[in-house]
């Protein structure tokens, strides 16, 4: 009970730490944002003027941009981390591994909801997508897609960032991995939009909620691997 | 020796089982000869699953006894599923355009998981070649081996909903896949290739666990080989300098 | 392309493929093990 305790208090200073970071490294933040709503832009002009093209594509759009915008975020939150070797440091520390996985995931979280959070609006006016009451769907995908691409990026990220080619590295080991987040967050988010008419909008968050809780299991028991070299 | 020997007999079960599934068993009703390519295609894709979880099993092991050996035995894994992987999805695709009319056809749940079974683990090879330390390999390879291993069910039932909850199930499981219009004949014919491929497997999986080896062994003679030179180097200056001390 | 040219496309990229890497393995165990011979061989003239 006590380790528990300690290891929660462990990862919220972490999370704590990068969010500070963040924030006061805030162009660094907003550079990826701007790049995120910029591929959005981009698409507009890929897919055509065609409004109805470009409505019906918007959920699968979003979700690329936000796992775009997300690689460039979870990357940098570790970067941070290796440029000062305070990840030899961490690792020094005699804390629980588990809790600075939870620390790293819970700030990349945390990026990832604000990210998906701005760049929900900008679909929103950029490709003419009512929200009106699928919002609380729309939150919970985003929340829960937030949730499982930190999981998987605090893993992948902290495994790359010492490595050769890890620009590279990165995206090439991490999309496929996430390709079934992305294919159930796009089908919720258009579920949600379309307000529901098949009624399978709670399978899909069910399907990203069991990939989150998976994968940080997963990430939680084997971050220590990647540390201690 | 005895290796060899399981390569020459598995070398006579491929080739007996190709001539059965080629030219002995009859045609299929429905899909014609193509009905053929199911053999290799089928085998392939098992082949390439269990190869997998050889990796993935491998690389826990590695993670809780250290054993060099049992990250030689992912890597053979990896190595062989990626090329299984490729051969299932070209002899797919074969089979596809005769029968459904394109190559590629994204409603078929087994064909897009096991196009990003192949992303995964190529992935797994790159990552083996960009990381020179051998224990430092090991983990990190064990661990994308591990996240794929669990990503890859993740990613089946996925792209079954995909499909299942908007329309009923078009193209379905295997065994209506083998259309039976001689069944037992046909499921013979599958076996014997499944067979066949699993003791050329066996066989392949061997030998790259023994060039794994070997190569390791090679990278680590040339590391000690400079720490070697290196000290030579320093005891060889101190050695100059003593005399004027 | 017919059928048969299909089935012997998948046939022999997929058989053909699986006795090329057979045979390139067995290319670089043999050279493997040669250079370790060698090494041994050279371990054993300076002891």
């Amino acid at each position: 009970m006590n380790d528990l305790r300690r290891g929660l208090a462990v990862a919220l200073a972490i999370a704590r730490k990068d969010a500070i970071s963040e924030l006061r490294g805030r162009q660094a933040a907003g550079s990826t944002l701007f790049f995120a709503a910029l591929v959005l832009l981009l698409f507009g002009f890929a897919l055509g003027p065609d409004a109805q093209r470009l409505a019906d594509a918007a959920p699968g759009l979003l979700w690329l941009a936000i796992v775009f915008g997300g690689l460039l975020t979870v990357a940098r939150l570790h970067q941070l981390e290796a440029d000062d070797g305070a990840f030899e440091q961490l690792a020094l520390y005699p804390i629980d591994r588990r809790a600075i996985y939870a620390g790293k995931a819970l700030a990349g979280a945390a990026a990832m909801l604000v990210l998906g959070a701005l760049l929900v609006p900008v679909v929103a006016i950029l490709y003419a997508i009512p929200i009106g009451a699928a919002w609380l769907p729309l939150l919970v995908a985003v929340v829960l897609g937030a949730i499982g691409f930190a999981a998987v990026g605090t893993a992948y990220a902290g495994l790359t960032v010492r490595m050769r080619a890890r620009e590279v590295m990165l995206p090439l080991l991490m999309l496929p991995v996430v390709a079934p987040l992305l294919l159930a967050a796009v089908q919720a988010t258009s579920a949600a939009l379309s307000g529901d008419p098949l009624g399978e909008l709670g399978s899909w968050l069910q399907l990203l909620a069991a990939f989150d809780v998976i994968m940080l299991v997963v990430g939680a028991g084997t971050y220590a691997f990647l540390l201690e070299d | 020796m005895k290796t060899r020997i399981l390569g020459f007999v598995a070398l006579a079960a491929v080739i007996g089982a190709a001539i059965n599934g080629l030219f002995l068993v009859p045609a299929d009703l429905n899909q014609g000869d193509a009905q053929r390519i199911m053999y290799v295609h089928v085998a392939s894709a098992w082949i390439a699953y269990a190869s997998f979880g050889v990796t993935a099993l491998a690389g826990l092991g590695y993670l809780i006894w250290r054993d060099l050996r049992l990250d030689a035995l992912a890597l053979a894994g990896a190595e062989v599923g990626v090329m299984f992987t490729a051969f299932a999805i070209w002899g797919g695709m074969m089979w596809g355009r005769p029968v459904w009319g394109v190559y590629w056809q994204w409603e078929d749940p087994r064909l897009t998981t096991t196009a990003l079974l192949l992303a995964l683990y190529v992935g797994y090879l790159l990552l083996r070649r960009l990381t020179d330390d051998p224990a430092r390999r090991a983990a990190r390879a064990a661990v994308v081996g591990l996240i794929a291993a669990v990503d890859i069910p993740i990613v089946h039932f996925s792209v079954i909903w995909w499909r299942g909850l908007h329309q009923g199930p078009t193209i379905g499981d295997p065994s209506k896949i083998l259309h039976p219009s001689a069944p037992l004949l046909f499921v013979m014919a599958l076996l014997a290739m499944l067979g066949a491929f699993t003791l050329v497997w066996v066989y392949l999986l061997i030998r790259r666990y023994q060039l794994a080896r070997l190569d390791w062994q090679r990278e680590d003679d040339v590391r000690r080989g400079r720490v070697e030179a290196a000290r030579h180097v320093i005891v060889g200056a101190t050695g100059a300098e003593e005399p004027a001390g | 392309m017919t059928d048969a040219g299909f089935v012997i496309a998948a046939y022999g990229v997929i058989l053909g493929g699986i006795a090329l890497y057979a045979a390139w393995l067995a290319r670089r165990l043999r050279i493997a093990r040669e250079s370790v011979r060698r090494r041994d061989a050279d371990v054993d003239e300076a002891g």
